[in-house]
C-alpha cells in the first residue's frame, strides 16, 4: 500500500509540471458545458418542466456533469497504456515489483483529485457568473446511493477503457482506433452531452443493460431526485453487476495480452 | 498549375497512407458517423417533444446542426496537417520544408487532409441536399448568400490555423490552441442566438464562431440582414489579411532552434 501512496503523491506533482496545459483542458471543460446550460436555458423560457425535470433539476444535472465526469473519465492511462504494450516499455514495469494495473489507476487518481478540486472550483465560478437556480437532493440516503454508484461509475470506466486500450497486445496500430470507438460511446450514452431521458423509453430500457449509463446519468439522476430510494438501490446493484463483468474481462484481456506480448523493439 | 499538381500529390499520399490502417479508418469513421447520427436524434426527440426550442422548430434546429457538421468537417479535413506542425517545429523538420520550391503555409496547412473525415463530409452532403430539396427549399437569391456565407466560414477557418501555425513557430504550442478552437465551435451546435448578450456579441464578432456556423444556416432560412452578411464578408476577409501578416511575422521569428 505505501509504495501506491508513493506513486499517488509523484503523479499528483507530475500533473503541475505543465501547469498552462492543464488551465486550457480545463477551461475547455467548462466550454462544454455551457453549451448544455444555455441550451437548456432557452428550453425552459416560458415552461416549468421539459422530458420530467424542472429548471432547477436540468441546471443541476448539467452542470454537475462537471463534477462527474471529471471524476469518472479523467484518465492519463487512456492516453500511455498502449503506448507502453506497443512499444516494450510495459517490460519495464513487469520487472518492478508492482502491479501494472494498480499503478496505472493510481495514476488515475492522483489527476481524477487534481481535476475534482478545479471542477468544484470551476462550477462555484459558473454559479457566481450566471446564477442558476440549481437543485440537489440533500436527503442522506440519495446522497450516499449516488456516491456509491459514482465510485462504481469510476471503477467501470477503468476496466472498460482498459479493455479497449489492451487491444495493443494484438493490433499495436489500432490501438488509437479501438479506444475512440469505445470514447465516442462513452461520451454520447453515458449522459453527459444530454440526459437520456431525453430519449424514447425503450432506448432508456435498453441503455440500461449497456454499461454506459452508469458512468454519469444513472449517479447524477439520483443527485438530483430523478429515480426514488428503491429504484436508486436496483441501479447500484445493476452498476455493480456492469463493474464484476468490466473486472472479470479485463483481467482475462490483460491475461491473454500478456502471452501474446513479446516486448517487440526492446 | 504546378502548385494545385502538388497538392493533388499530397492528397493522394495522404488517401494512401489512410489506406494502410484500413480498419482505423472504419473505425474512426463509423464512430464519428454515430455520434453525429445520435446527436440528431436528441435533437429530433427534443424539438418533437417542445414543438419548438427558443424561436426555432426542430427541423430549423436539425439544418443548424446539419450547417455545422458541414463547415466543422470541412475545415478539419482540409486542415487535418495542422494538428501534426509541433512535432514538425520541434524535430526541426520544418527546415526541410522551407527549403523546398513550395510555398510553405500551404504545405503545412493543407498538405495532408484527412479522408475519414472527407467520407463523412460525402454523407453530410447527401443529408443536407435531401433537407433543403424536401424541406427548407431556399429561394436562389438565399442559396447564393449561403454558398457565400460557407466560402466565408472556410476562409474564418483557415484564418485561425494559420494564426495556430503563427502561434507554433513563436510558442511551439499548437495542440491547446486548436483544441480551445474545436470547444468554441462545438458551442455553434445550436444557434448562436440561444447565447445571452454579451457572449452572443463575443462568439459572432470577437471569436467569430457565429459567423461560421449559425450564419449560413440562417441565410437559408432568409433570417439574415444584408448589413449583417456584409460584416460577415468584411470580417472574413480581415481574419484572412491579418492570419497572413501574423504568418509572415512569425516566419521572421524562426529560429530554427531544434535543428
Amino acid at each position: 500500500m505505501r509504495k501506491y501512496r508513493l506513486i499517488f503523491s509523484l503523479a499528483f506533482q507530475n500533473e503541475f509540471i505543465y501547469r498552462l496545459n492543464f488551465v486550457l483542458w480545463r477551461f475547455r471543460n467548462v466550454l462544454r458545458v455551457l453549451l448544455a446550460f444555455f441550451l437548456w436555458s432557452v428550453v425552459f423560457t416560458g415552461r416549468d418542466t421539459a422530458f420530467g425535470y424542472t429548471r432547477p433539476q436540468m441546471l443541476g444535472y448539467v452542470l454537475f456533469v462537471l463534477v462527474i465526469q471529471t471524476l469518472v473519465m479523467s484518465a492519463p492511462s487512456n492516453d500511455n497504456v498502449g503506448g507502453e504494450i506497443a512499444n516494450g516499455d510495459l517490460s519495464n514495469y513487469l520487472l518492478k515489483p508492482v502491479s501494472y494495473l494498480k499503478f496505472w489507476f493510481t495514476r488515475d487518481l492522483a489527476s481524477k483529485l487534481l481535476n475534482i478540486l478545479f471542477s468544484v472550483g470551476e462550477i462555484v465560478l459558473l454559479w457566481l457568473l450566471l446564477r442558476p437556480e440549481i437543485y440537489l437532493s440533500f436527503h442522506p440516503v440519495s446522497l450516499l446511493l449516488g456516491l456509491l454508484l459514482w465510485i462504481s461509475g469510476v471503477l467501470i470506466y477503468f476496466f472498460l477503457t482498459k479493455i479497449a486500450v489492451f487491444a495493443a497486445f494484438w493490433t499495436p496500430e489500432n490501438t488509437w482506433g479501438f479506444m475512440f470507438v469505445i470514447l465516442v460511446f462513452m461520451e454520447v450514452l453515458s449522459g453527459a452531452i444530454f440526459p437520456l431521458d431525453v430519449l424514447p423509453g425503450w432506448v432508456q430500457s435498453a441503455l440500461q443493460f449497456t454499461p454506459f449509463p452508469y458512468l454519469i446519468y444513472y449517479p447524477i439522476g439520483i443527485f438530483v431526485d430523478r429515480f426514488s430510494h428503491a429504484h436508486a438501490l436496483r441501479l447500484l446493484a445493476q452498476s455493480l453487476i456492469w463493474l464484476g463483468i468490466s473486472i472479470w474481462l479485463s483481467l482475462r484481456v490483460w491475461r491473454a495480452g500478456l502471452k501474446n506480448y513479446s516486448a517487440t523493439g526492446r | 498549375m504546378k502548385i494545385l499538381k502538388i497538392i493533388y500529390l499530397y492528397f493522394l499520399n495522404s488517401l494512401q497512407i489512410h489506406l494502410a490502417s484500413p480498419v482505423v479508418f472504419v473505425m474512426f469513421f463509423l464512430s464519428k458517423i454515430f455520434r453525429f447520427g445520435l446527436f440528431i436524434v436528441f435533437l429530433y426527440f427534443l424539438g418533437s417533444s417542445l414543438v419548438s426550442v427558443g424561436d426555432y422548430s426542430v427541423s430549423q434546429l436539425l439544418l443548424f446542426y446539419l450547417i455545422f457538421n458541414l463547415v466543422d468537417t470541412a475545415a478539419q479535413m482540409l486542415f487535418r496537417e495542422v494538428y501534426r506542425f509541433r512535432p514538425l517545429i520541434i524535430s526541426g523538420g520544418f527546415d526541410l520544408v522551407l527549403t523546398k520550391p513550395f510555398p510553405t503555409l500551404l504545405r503545412v496547412l493543407v498538405g495532408g487532409p484527412d479522408f475519414i473525415d472527407l467520407g463523412i463530409l460525402l454523407v453530410l452532403l447527401a443529408v443536407i441536399a435531401y433537407t433543403l430539396a424536401v424541406h427548407v427549399r431556399p429561394d436562389p437569391v438565399s442559396l447564393l448568400i449561403f454558398i457565400l456565407l460557407l466560402i466565408n466560414s472556410l476562409i474564418l477557418a483557415a484564418a485561425f490555423h494559420i494564426f495556430v501555425l503563427g502561434f507554433g513557430i513563436l510558442t511551439l504550442s499548437v495542440d491547446h490552441l486548436v483544441m480551445i478552437y474545436r470547444d468554441f465551435t462545438a458551442l455553434m451546435r445550436i444557434p448562436v442566438d440561444f447565447f445571452p448578450g454579451t457572449l452572443r456579441a463575443l462568439l459572432t464578432f470577437v471569436v467569430p464562431v457565429g459567423i461560421m456556423f449559425t450564419f449560413p444556416a440562417k441565410a437559408l432560412l432568409a433570417l439574415l440582414d444584408w448589413p449583417l452578411i456584409f460584416i460577415a464578408l468584411s470580417l472574413g476577409l480581415l481574419a484572412l489579411f491579418l492570419s497572413l501578416r501574423f504568418w509572415n511575422f512569425a516566419l521572421k521569428h524562426y529560429q530554427s532552434a531544434s535543428s
